[in-house]
């Protein structure tokens, strides 16, 4: 998986550098900003901050930016302790989310549209599940899949550890705020958006939820939630409610090159070019 | 004893240094030689020094964080409580500590006899082309990367525990124990093995002699002489499996809760630490418990090692 991912970003890197050599040049001064730019904190947004930053060097040689990934709440952690300037999140750290507090003086930057799946098993037969449903499952009130129009079979219930951006996210989108069940029978933590992936394919009767990239392959399928498909084109239309935008939280207002670094990653065309390439969906097509 | 320094011939010395007296270049040379083995002796002195410093030091920082817990729950919270609930601000590790020695405890009784049988068979049993055979394979396999083994147990030991046991998810003690049985078990045999085949050989045929069977042999003879050793590979075995990370987080479950059978997902010291750690905030009570876990296990896995080094001095004082 990782390798793949190498793979195809060292890809997307080369066809984006063939193509915006003849563009790119003219569109910027080269060089016109210097600084060290420091980016810590979501996984999920890694390659994302990887691709910007080996642009923006391009484009001007004097900036100097490493960007690492750990866990969200990670990153306006480091922004707080003066370690990063760039603190990369899944939800909106300058406000309290459940479990989290929010981080005084920090300011929130969109910069992507991640959308989040609720996935199960191939075996499992049910292909839609309301917000009230998934509370009860998630809440150990369902523990059947009877229970919800499938077949009389215990419902596995997978869920990543507390912290995770995507947990944060689906809890308050996809569970309406509802809480996660900690222990239970019929239920297991995973450390990673690949471990997810791995736990719901190979477990039948299993539910779990997971970045919409990481959708591929027939051993699990993305659900609707509350009757809508969970596709790009529900996101953008708007119909399809579990998604987020991605954060670079910094210390107050951005400045100098970290501002500089931001607004290309904001700009049009490391929106609609880079950033679709690498399956995110662009924060101006969010209404 | 080695040759002392004068009396090594000199010729080397001789050849190259034609214009400088006889007695000087002598002199010279011992001085030297004592100086390089001086500067050796100090070298080694001092590597060992820096290994127990990082070691002082390890502890030293861990204690010190883990010591901050209790700032703000009590030790009775933290060790008597079965509730790990950090969102809630519960820091209870009982459940957690006591699967980490349940699970180590499963796994040694896994591991021992097999590993154990298995290097009787090697060195006292097999022929000469299955030795040759089997030596390198578990050599090769401590080799192996754990996550390795942690993906082999999540893809293809998960599936099949569940469809024995009828079980929902098959996470649980016994998955993580055989996936660390199977890990730790070419590194038990493999130095069982060589205490085995150290055993001199007049033991053997002294108790041939005496009309004693093969089974006789290896039980009364061979294993005591051999025990200390068969112990120092059980300890090795043992500190890799209580250490123990990346595979058992793929298998355990990763559910704090005390592990009620072999089968319910659970979590012990390493993998709730891990899980957990890249999560939480640096100057937060869960932060220093995680901490405290990671002190413990140190505890823990220093204990284990003192008691088997008791146990193994006795015996071997018995033999």
């Amino acid at each position: 998986m990782k390798l793949f991912k190498k793979v195809s970003l060292v890809a997307v890197a080369a066809a984006v550098i063939l193509s915006s050599a003849g563009v790119g040049s003219s569109v910027q001064a080269a060089g016109s900003v210097s600084g060290k730019i420091t980016i810590n904190g979501s996984t999920a947004l890694l390659p994302l901050s990887l691709q910007a930053a080996k642009e923006f060097q391009r484009l001007n040689p004097k900036v100097k930016i490493a960007a690492s990934g750990k866990g969200s709440v990670t990153g306006p952690q480091a922004v707080k302790k003066g370690i990063a300037q760039i603190g990369a999140c899944d939800w909106d750290a300058s406000t309290d989310v459940p479990g989290f507090k929010a981080f005084a003086g920090q300011v929130a930057n969109k910069v992507a549209v991640i959308p989040f799946a609720t996935v199960v098993n191939k075996n499992v037969d049910v292909a839609n599940l309301t917000t009230d449903q998934l509370k009860g499952i998630y809440s150990g009130k369902i523990t059947n899949w009877k229970e919800v129009g499938g077949s009389n079979a215990d419902i596995v219930v997978i869920t990543r550890a507390f912290g995770s951006g995507t947990r944060v996210n689906y809890q308050a989108k996809a569970l309406g705020g509802g809480d996660i069940v900690k222990k239970a029978k019929n239920y297991k933590e995973v450390g990673s958006s690949g471990d997810m992936k791995t736990a719901v394919a190979t477990t039948p009767n299993a539910i779990g939820y997971i970045d919409l990239v990481y959708v591929t392959g027939g051993d699990l399928k993305a659900i609707k939630h509350n009757g809508v498909a969970a596709t790009v084109d529900n996101v953008i239309k708007g119909s399809y409610k579990v998604w987020s935008y991605g954060y670079y939280m910094t210390k107050g207002q951005p400045t100098g090159a970290t501002k500089a670094f931001i607004d290309y990653v904001q700009s049009k065309k490391f929106q609609e070019g880079s950033l679709k390439k690498l399956k995110f969906i662009p924060i101006s097509a969010m209404k | 004893m080695s040759t002392p320094v004068h009396d090594l011939p000199a010729h080397k010395g001789s050849v190259m240094q034609t214009p400088v007296p006889a007695s000087r270049w002598k002199r010279g040379r011992g001085s030297r030689v004592r100086f390089t083995n001086g500067l050796f002796k100090y070298y080694f002195l001092l590597s060992i020094l820096a290994l127990c410093l990082v070691l002082a030091l390890v502890v030293f920082f861990i204690g010190k964080t883990a010591i901050l817990t209790f700032k703000d729950i009590s030790l009775a919270d933290f060790f008597l409580s079965f509730d790990w609930t950090p969102e809630e601000d519960k820091f209870g590790a009982a459940s957690i500590i006591i699967n980490t020695i349940s699970l180590t405890a499963l796994t040694l009784v896994f591991a021992v006899p097999i590993s154990v049988g298995m290097a009787i068979l090697i060195a006292e049993i097999a022929p000469k082309w299955l030795k040759s055979f089997i030596r390198p394979i578990l050599d090769l396999l401590v080799g192996i990367p754990s996550i390795v083994y942690g993906y082999l147990g999540l893809t293809v030991l998960i599936p099949l525990i569940r469809e024995w046991s009828g079980e929902n998810l098959g996470d649980g003690l016994l998955a993580a124990s055989l996936v660390l049985t199977i890990m730790i078990l070419p590194t038990v045999s493999r130095i069982s093995d060589d205490a085995i085949s150290a055993v001199p050989k007049k033991y053997r045929e002294a108790a041939y002699a005496l009309g004693s069977t093969r089974l006789q042999v290896i039980m009364k003879v061979v294993l005591p002489a051999a025990s200390r050793g068969i112990a120092a590979a059980i300890i090795l075995g043992m500190t890799r499996a209580i250490g123990e990370t990346m595979a058992v987080v793929m298998v355990i479950g990763n559910t704090a809760q005390l592990a009620t059978s072999l089968f319910s997902p659970t979590s012990v010291l390493t993998s709730n630490i891990v899980m957990q750690i890249s999560n939480v905030e640096f100057e937060s009570t869960w932060n220093y418990a995680l901490h405290m876990m990671a002190f413990l296990l140190l505890i823990i896995s220093f204990g284990l090692i003192m008691i088997i080094r008791l146990i193994s001095r006795k015996r071997g004082d018995a033999a």
